[in-house]
């Protein structure tokens, strides 16, 4: 095995890597939490109390019943809202960390091809893909571009394959969607 | 894990509570012989969602091992992939399943739930073996 593929292959293991302790430190610092564990009990039940509410309303509703809805929507939105707050000082810690792990990678590839792309990227992207290589092959790949392009799919699949089952997913737009009962369960 | 608990194996729950799903003639109508396609027809709105996410993340995948193989250089491999990916998701949900792309926002928001991050797989997989086979 080239040194050129054992990189290829080194990254991609770091980056599976970098997204387990990415969801590791969320578990740790959110997940497992009591405050975030009831936020999300909170919100499943208000989700479905309101779907319920919203099926059986109908265009003959009075005032009082839509309002009653509309504070029961407003109230969702803000645990929500809260729920968004709990996550936000994991990602505080894991942008620390990365920072700090990308720096150290950064200086072990600087300058090394890790893997040969079979196109040539548009000349915006030749900046992150051919950062701090030598020559003017621009189908050599920097470490970086393979990095993000691994953490792109590998962090989100993770995400949505364990995370899933904790968070609310948003898929329509950025709105989380009705939580429902657990769609995975993951197994050790 | 996730969530707190522990489990056994990776299993999947088909929940059928009152969210909104595939229900109706026009997904349960449309069997083929001798096959049932109820196990859909059960879907919640956000299963079916994740249902198109990993369809998509296993096209990319397989593109992605069949592009680096022959090889398939440049564009055409990025465009042909787009158009495979896209494509192969419409005529599953519009022609197989036959779902109201309405009841999920609209065709668009299927096409592009998960596309990114199949994309990003795509080019993860087809870069590794491109460089495997043909560089190593």
């Amino acid at each position: 095995m080239s040194t050129m593929f054992a990189d290829t292959l080194l990254i991609v293991f770091i980056s599976v890597c970098t997204a387990l302790l990415a969801e590791g430190i969320t578990w740790v610092l959110v997940y497992r939490t009591d405050k975030y564990k009831r936020l999300k009990a909170e919100v499943e039940k208000q989700s479905k109390k309101l779907e319920k509410k919203k099926e059986t309303i109908t265009e003959s509703a009075g005032r009082q019943q839509k309002k009653k809805i509309e504070r029961q929507e407003e109230k969702l939105k803000n645990n929500n809202r809260d729920l968004s707050m709990v996550r936000m000082k994991s990602m505080f810690a894991i942008g620390f960390c990365f920072t700090a792990l990308m720096g150290m990678f950064n200086s072990i590839f600087d300058g090394r091809v890790v893997a040969k792309l079979p196109f040539t990227p548009l000349s915006y992207i030749q900046g992150l893909s051919h950062r701090n290589l030598l020559g003017d092959d621009t189908t050599d790949c920097s470490f970086i571009f393979l990095y993000i392009l691994c953490t792109m799919s590998i962090r989100q699949d993770a995400y949505r394959s364990m995370a899933c089952q904790a968070v609310p997913c948003p898929h329509l737009g950025s709105e989380p969607a009705n939580p429902g009962p657990p769609k995975w369960n993951v197994g050790t | 894990a996730a969530g707190g608990g522990k489990r056994s194996r990776l299993s999947r729950s088909w929940p059928t509570g009152p969210s909104k799903s595939l229900s109706g003639a026009r997904c349960c109508g449309a069997t083929r012989p001798g096959r049932t396609r109820t196990g859909f027809c059960n879907l919640g709105q956000d299963e079916f969602l994740d249902v198109i996410y990993w369809f998509r993340q296993i096209i990319a995948v397989v593109l992605g091992v069949i592009w680096g193989v022959l090889p398939l250089r440049g564009f055409l491999g990025i465009a042909g992939f787009c158009l495979i990916n896209a494509g192969v998701l419409y005529l599953y949900f519009s022609n197989y399943l036959q779902i109201d792309e309405e009841e999920y926002g609209g065709t668009w928001e299927l096409t592009k739930e998960g596309f990114m991050t199949s994309f990003a797989l795509f080019m993860v997989i087809w870069i590794i073996f491109y460089t495997a086979i043909h560089y190593d």
